[in-house]
């Protein structure tokens, strides 16, 4: 009877404190705030803000900015040279050179925000000069090679298009000047680096030995070759010592290619002056679709085969021809 | 017995089994082509290849369901720009003028999922390759891999980045279908179709791919894209130039005497052919085709042409006889004009026969000074000098040229390849767009900003993308 008792006190406190602990759970929450809204969604695409901006071509100072943000409906833009705005899209004319940070804020309707800044540079661009092309040994050293011995035509040599010139002394000094000899197929070959569509100058300096009165007066043929006729495939090298340049396979692999007249952007034939002394020759040539030009310079006049070196179709004349320096120079008004 | 009715069971099994053979329909039909086995010869690829201009060409119809190609590319192009409009700015055509583009225009769409037609049919051609003669087979390649680049091209600057199909697909392909990969993957895969184009094609034909088109879209790429090759653009139009090309004399006889030696691609049309006549000539003149006009001139454009036209102005627009305010197209009328001296290109001016032509040499002569003038502002440089004059020169403006700025440079593009679609392509470029259109929006109370440079990607893709397929920004 005890034990029934006590469960009896216990059932009626217990449903007092189960009321009791279920008021306190009750009271606990805030219904007002929390339930939601008839037809409320979650803000599933807040604001993103991005942009791209770009210079004028007329006036590198003036800007504009491309508003490429998503889902945003208010837009504040600071240029960061203390210009703002609130346009979609920004227009902003720099007062001068520096570095500015652009800040891009945006925000939707319900007051969600995006920020995005980037820093730009305004800078005016230069126009800068064409630089001279480097020529290696352009006044003709004697110089180690990268096989055989040292040579005036170090960094000169192309064995597919004729006989390398010969070391020689002229013009006050000694081995110091290349010599086309007589009767052969001698020449000289250089590929070179260039600003495409620029004009240029060479200035050649050389010397024609007196006209002997045989039939066959050798005359300096002088051409400026595209790189557009290099072989098929080849990239040039711009090598600075002599022992690097190649002797063979470099980017004119035939005299046919080098007679092309497509390939040609000079091509100039400089007969003897009937005067022996060291004479500058000087033509310009423009590097068109170019961004390498090959310098090739042959002694000619002589009979087509049976001369005193290797058969490429040609040789020098009668006389000795030679050259003592070259020059290239970019023309800038 | 019981053991007996087993093996009997198990024979029967066996044969049955053995009855069936790999597919599961044989012989193959062979009354009728069907995909699986078609373009397994030279002539059915041959007709491959001519399958993927006739996806350009576009269905000549009304009806807003067909692919209508190249028909509407005025809308999604050159009514984005400052050179046309609608004449009486309603329906969703006058979107584009207003920049009020949705993502559900139709005409959007239509061009949207003709240029990917386009590319799946020349995807067709390429999967198929191997089924060729060695005689065909590169020129078959060249052909498609030169649609499939020139496709991609158009989409690429009208869409942004894009999905990259370059394979058949299937439908359950979804993650390459309605993934967009950037726009520099989408160039490479331009520039790769494009060089081996160069490599098998020849020149000769103008209504479908040569060498000469694929060298002149390559070198319009390499100054398009972000990392400018303007040394390379230049060799490109050296090479065209010296295939064999020459400017009309006469103006008018670029658009009227067609095959003549300055096009170089062109999508050919036939009068009166309901299969390969065209309707946009007709819609661009008052109320003859389906709508009320479209593609008027601007007056923006009129001024341009007055005042830097020279003999081309007469031939690029004329007032609308119908209403002496507005002013339309004079390329590519359909009817003719008796006092231009023009005949009509077919007897239903809705089944025009006017060729579109995509690229002509004046194109490229312009597009030679663009590269020679490179980064720099302007240039004096005598190969850029000496193309730019002979455009001039035809025009009737012979006077001497002795320095040509990049404004001097876009305007001529603008008076001379006017209503060619060229226009917005031009003002992105030279990097112009956002510039001149916000001006030019102001000034006719449009609204423009900077995200009309890019269309929608069409909503129906986007949803059939299921979550996939990402919507440019603005849309």
């Amino acid at each position: 009877m005890k034990k029934i008792n006590k469960f009896t006190f216990q059932k009626k406190y217990l449903t007092k404190i189960l009321v009791f602990i279920g008021i306190l759970i009750f009271a606990s929450c805030d219904f007002e705030f929390e339930l939601p809204e008839e037809g409320s969604v979650e803000d599933l695409t807040p604001p993103s803000a991005a942009f791209e901006f770009n210079q004028s071509a007329e006036n590198f100072k003036l800007y504009n900015f491309a508003n490429l943000s998503t889902s945003a409906t208010n837009f504040s833009w600071n240029f960061g040279d203390g210009n703002t705005s609130t346009d979609k899209d920004g227009v902003n004319e720099y007062p001068g050179e520096g570095s500015y940070t652009v800040t891009l804020t945006v925000s939707d309707a319900l007051g969600v925000e995006s920020t995005i800044s980037k820093t730009i540079e305004v800078i005016e661009p230069e126009e800068p000069d064409v630089p001279d092309p480097v020529l290696v040994n352009a006044d003709f050293t004697k110089l180690p090679k990268s096989s055989g011995s040292d040579c005036t035509c170090s960094a000169w040599i192309n064995k597919d298009l004729g006989d390398q010139g010969e070391s020689s002394s002229g013009n006050g000094g000694s081995d110091n000047v290349l010599k086309f000899d007589n009767n052969e197929p001698d020449h000289i070959y250089q590929e070179f680096e260039v600003t495409p569509n620029a004009d240029y100058t060479i200035e050649v300096v050389a010397s024609f030995k007196d006209l002997t009165g045989g039939s066959f007066p050798s005359m300096l043929e002088v051409r400026a070759l595209a790189g557009s006729g290099y072989v098929s495939g080849y990239t040039p090298m711009y090598f600075t010592e002599t022992t690097a340049f190649p002797q063979e396979n470099w980017g004119y692999t035939s005299i046919s290619q080098v007679e092309d007249v497509a390939n040609n952007l000079l091509a100039e034939t400089i007969t003897n002056p009937s005067d022996d002394s060291y004479i500058t020759y000087t033509y310009t040539f423009n590097s068109g679709a170019n961004n390498s030009v090959a310098l090739f310079i042959r002694g000619i006049g002589g009979p087509a085969t049976g001369g005193g070196g290797g058969d490429f179709g040609y040789n020098s004349g009668d006389e000795e021809i030679r050259v003592d320096s070259i020059t290239i120079r970019a023309i800038n008004l | 017995m019981k053991q007996i009715k087993n093996i009997y069971a198990i024979l029967i099994i066996i044969f049955i089994s053995y009855s069936c053979s790999d597919n599961f329909l044989e012989p193959a039909p062979i009354g009728t082509p069907n995909g699986e086995t078609f373009y397994s010869n030279d002539d059915e690829l041959e007709l491959g290849v001519i399958n993927m201009y006739d996806g350009i060409q576009g269905i000549n119809s009304t009806s807003s369901n067909d692919n209508h190609g190249i028909q509407v590319e005025f809308y999604v192009t050159e009514m984005r720009s400052d050179n046309t409009q609608t004449k009486s700015s309603e329906g969703e055509a006058a979107q584009f003028e207003n920049y009020t583009i949705e993502a559900n225009n139709g005409i959007v769409a239509d061009y949207y999922r003709s240029f990917y037609n386009v590319i799946f049919r020349a995807n067709i051609v390429l999967e198929n390759l191997n089924n060729a003669t060695a005689v065909n087979r590169s020129r078959f390649e060249g052909e498609a891999k030169f649609v499939r680049a020139y496709a991609y091209f158009n989409l690429v600057r009208l869409f942004g980045d894009i999905p990259l199909i370059d394979r058949v697909i299937a439908p359950a392909d979804k993650e390459i279908q309605f993934t967009r990969k950037s726009k520099d993957e989408v160039y490479t895969l331009i520039e790769s179709d494009l060089n081996r184009a160069i490599e098998t094609l020849t020149n000769g034909s103008k209504n479908r791919a040569s060498r000469a088109a694929a060298q002149t879209l390559l070198a319009k790429v390499y100054m398009t894209t972000e990392n400018k090759r303007y040394l390379e653009a230049q060799q490109l139009c050296e090479s065209v130039m010296s295939s064999g090309f020459s400017l009309e004399t006469n103006f008018k006889d670029i658009f009227f005497n067609e095959g003549n030696n300055e096009v170089i691609f062109s999508i050919g049309y036939l009068g009166d052919d309901a299969q390969n006549s065209q309707n946009f000539s007709a819609e661009w003149l008052n109320a003859v085709g389906r709508t009320s006009g479209v593609n008027y001139v601007t007056p923006d454009a009129k001024d341009a042409l007055d005042n830097f036209g020279g003999d081309r102005t007469q031939f690029s627009y004329r007032v609308d006889q119908a209403q002496p305010t507005r002013f339309q197209v004079v390329k590519y009328i359909p009817d003719g004009d008796a006092t231009l001296g023009i005949d009509p290109t077919s007897s239903n001016p809705t089944q025009a026969g006017n060729d579109w032509i995509v690229l002509r040499y004046a194109d490229v002569l312009l597009l030679h000074v663009e590269a020679i003038m490179g980064t720099s502002n302007e240039t004096s440089v005598p190969a850029a000098l000496a193309s730019f004059q002979a455009i001039r020169d035809r025009a009737g403006l012979p006077t001497t040229v002795t320095n040509i700025t990049k404004d001097d440079l876009l305007l001529e593009r603008r008076v001379e390849l006017a209503f060619e679609n060229h226009r917005l392509f031009d003002l992105l470029r030279f990097n112009k767009a956002q510039e001149t259109l916000a001006t030019f929006s102001t000034n006719i109370g449009a609204s423009f900003s900077a995200t009309d440079l890019l269309l929608p990607i069409p909503q129906r893709e986007v949803n059939l993308g299921g979550g996939i397929l990402e919507q440019n920004p603005g849309y």
